[in-house]
């Protein structure tokens, strides 16, 4: 059970996602602008937002951004147009998901299933070991464990981990990982990212708690596995 | 050579002339006005003569001066010989000071002659320059450029030959027609440099060059040219040159503008569509897949609503898609008007029973003042406008915004239909530009089709249909149609 505000000026998919999250047993509450939308995540303090893209008043991402000022709350948007770009956008500007339209409400459930399950991870930014399902990671010490069992890491995977950990659930696309764990001059290299993910993959293991999953054309996200 | 000739004779003998006409006036004066006086009035024929014929002629001048004064004013009169000393120093004086002035007036008159062919060139030039800056079409830029050469330069003959994707094609010709002899002449020989002086037959060529890369080919036929005509030619012909080669490159850059308007064009329709079909598309899927996984956890009028809005949307999803494919034919080309005798109540039901769920809750009302005539419409074209016109304003309405469509008379022969809404109305920015394809409010709000398609179905009609803004609160579109009459029954 969830408080979720859902943005949409189409009054109509609003409906429909307000009865089908109802059905599901979250609470719901719906804006049919941008700016009703920045109010009421203020409002209402929802664990979960559902933002489409294309606002007739404020552009999705300045609803995102504007949130993000104060909020950590998961944010889910929509895209009607199907291009990536804007996609992405969204995501570097603080968007921890995307879904393109139509979807399935069962889709709709996984991502918010996802997305309120890590949101207790997403941890201060001082704090010295990060922990995500069985995966714990010491920053003091600059190791990092999964269960029992000890990672061998180099210095760049153990950092490239580390930014995967602190943003779990989320997506990363791969601009923000590269500036993140690289340096802000990077941002195009994505071969670095396909080298690296592939290493820290077989250093994971398929068969443990955690999932690296490629998004793709976009980027990455490291979630909990479920048993379900 | 006979021009310049002539000039001096013509000094000469005007010299001549002025010498015999001072002396004879001064003859019987002679000694009471003494050798320097008589000097003295001797120097006017070698000015006149100079100015008149150049150097040449003031040294006959002076030549003809010197033997005037020797022969009637220095005694002993009649002889060559010279009596006293003075004399001498008085004859060598004029001579000395006239051959100085005859240089100096002729270097004079020199400088101002070169002075005016210069200023000459000039003009030439600036003209030409006027003609190249201006802006018209290229074909009749290039006659105007060949009849300025053949005018300024005095030439029989003018043609213009630039190079094509096919090789050199005469672009434009001035002056007496040109053979086919005379154009093959104009042909560049392959290995043979083209420059201003192959001449062939008294046929010259000039190559075109801007940029390091050849433009064309300048062609003449008529006078040889002097060197300084021939350099004023090389310089019209780089001005030429240099403004077909601007032409080239604005015609580049307006077709890689048009290029990029496409595909700015063609994003916007794809973004815009794909938001349009996506929408109602996604309501769909949401609540098809919400009934399908939590159907017991849904009571029994959430599940109505779910069913409802599938409806509605789908019926919003068919209407998108006809619109779509009347936009392709409107496109096309391919739109016909099938014009019969309409009853406007009618068909105001008729068409709008698709908006069955706003009507049923009295958000739209349908009203006709009782004396409009029948019009002669496309019943399924008009209908599709009414449609259009509703839906546009329900989309930019908040939901319950009363909507009206009213029919009136509008004049004699005209019936006005109107689709008011009390919505936020039409911003000002957005007035002029409503109807346009892929005009939408905001981002995100869709292709703004419906609005482009009624305008092109009234318009096929002949009729129009505007955006009335008369201070109102909300949006008023309105057309007009003509209406009915009978055969025979005019007005």
């Amino acid at each position: 059970m969830a408080v979720v505000l859902a943005v949409d000026d189409d009054s109509a998919l609003l409906r429909a996602i307000g009865i089908g999250l109802k059905a599901l047993g979250h609470s719901v509450t719906t804006a049919n602008t941008g700016e009703r939308g920045v109010s009421e995540a203020a409002l209402v303090d929802p664990d979960a937002v559902v933002l489409d893209l294309g606002l007739p008043d404020l552009d999705g991402m300045e609803v995102c951004r504007r949130i993000r000022q104060w909020s950590d709350v998961p944010i889910i948007v929509l895209s009607a147009d199907g291009t990536e770009d804007r996609k992405i956008a969204a995501l570097d500007g603080g968007a921890d998901d995307y879904m393109t339209k139509p979807f399935s409400m069962g889709e709709l459930e996984a991502r918010l299933r996802v997305a309120l399950r890590h949101r207790p991870a997403l941890q201060p930014d001082d704090a010295k070991e990060l922990d995500l399902g069985p995966l714990h990671v010491d920053l003091v010490h600059h190791e990092a464990r999964l269960g029992e069992r000890p990672l061998e890491l180099t210095a760049r995977e153990f950092a490239l981990l580390t930014f995967l950990v602190r943003h779990a659930g989320k997506v990363c696309t791969h601009t923000m990982i590269l500036q993140g764990v690289w340096g802000p001059r990077y941002g195009t290299e994505v071969e670095y990212l396909r080298v690296y993910t592939y290493r820290l993959r077989r250093k994971l293991g398929d068969d443990d708690g955690v999932a690296l999953r490629t998004v793709p054309g976009v980027g990455y996200r490291l979630t909990v596995k479920t048993t379900s | 050579m006979s021009l310049s000739w002539r000039r001096v004779l013509l000094g000469s003998g005007l010299a001549l002339m002025v010498t015999a006409a001072l002396s004879a006036c001064m003859v019987p004066f002679r000694p009471q006005l003494g050798t320097a006086t008589s000097g003295l009035v001797l120097v006017v024929p070698v000015v006149l003569g100079v100015a008149a014929g150049g150097f040449v002629a003031g040294v006959v001048s002076v030549a003809i001066g010197f033997l005037a004064f020797d022969l009637l004013f220095i005694p002993p009169y009649g002889t060559l010989s010279v009596g006293a000393t003075r004399d001498w120093v008085a004859l060598a004086v004029y001579a000395a000071v006239m051959l100085l002035v005859a240089q100096v007036v002729s270097a004079l008159s020199a400088a101002r002659a070169e002075a005016r062919r210069r200023e000459d060139h000039v003009r030439r030039l600036l003209e030409l320059s006027e003609l190249l800056v201006g802006d018209d079409s290229e074909a009749s830029f290039l006659s105007r450029v060949v009849t300025a050469v053949r005018d300024a330069f005095d030439m029989d003959a003018v043609a213009l030959l630039l190079q094509r994707s096919h090789g050199l094609v005469v672009a434009a010709e001035a002056g007496q027609p040109w053979s086919e002899e005379q154009l093959a002449a104009l042909m560049p020989r392959a290995r043979v440099p083209v420059r201003a002086e192959t001449a062939e037959g008294g046929i010259r060529t000039l190559a075109l060059a801007a940029t390091g890369a050849p433009v064309g080919l300048l062609g003449f036929r008529g006078p040889v040219l002097g060197g300084e005509d021939r350099d004023l030619l090389r310089g019209v012909a780089n001005q030429v040159a240099l403004s077909l080669e601007r032409a080239r490159l604005r015609e580049q850059a307006l077709r890689t503008e048009i290029a990029e308007e496409t595909e700015r064009l063609q994003k916007a329709l794809m973004g815009a569509v794909s938001h349009d079909l996506r929408t109602p598309l996604a309501t769909i899927k949401v609540s098809a897949s919400t009934m399908r996984q939590t159907d017991a956890a849904l009571n029994d009028e959430d599940r109505q609503e779910l069913l409802r809005t599938i409806d509605v949307e789908a019926d919003r999803l068919a209407r998108l898609v006809t619109n779509l494919l009347d936009l392709t034919r409107v496109q096309s080309g391919a739109l016909i008007v099938d014009l019969q005798p309409v009853s406007m109540p009618d068909l105001l039901e008729e068409s709008l029973t698709c908006m069955e769920p706003v009507l049923a809750a009295g958000q739209l009302s349908l009203s006709a003042a009782d004396d409009v005539p029948a019009v002669t419409a496309d019943p399924v074209l008009i209908g599709q406008v009414l449609v259009n016109l509703v839906e546009n304003a329900l989309r930019h309405c908040p939901p319950g915004t009363p909507i009206s469509v009213d029919v009136a008379r509008h004049d004699e022969h005209r019936v006005v239909v109107t689709v008011a809404d009390q919505g936020p109305g039409v911003g000002a920015s957005s007035e002029g530009h409503v109807f346009e394809l892929f005009h939408h409010r905001g981002p995100g709000q869709g292709a703004g089709v419906g609005l482009s398609i009624a305008k092109a179905f009234v318009e096929a009609h002949g009729e129009r249909i505007w955006l009335d803004e008369s201070g109102r609160p909300g949006a008023r579109f309105c057309f007009t149609l003509p209406a009915f009459e009978d055969a025979g029954g005019k007005g």
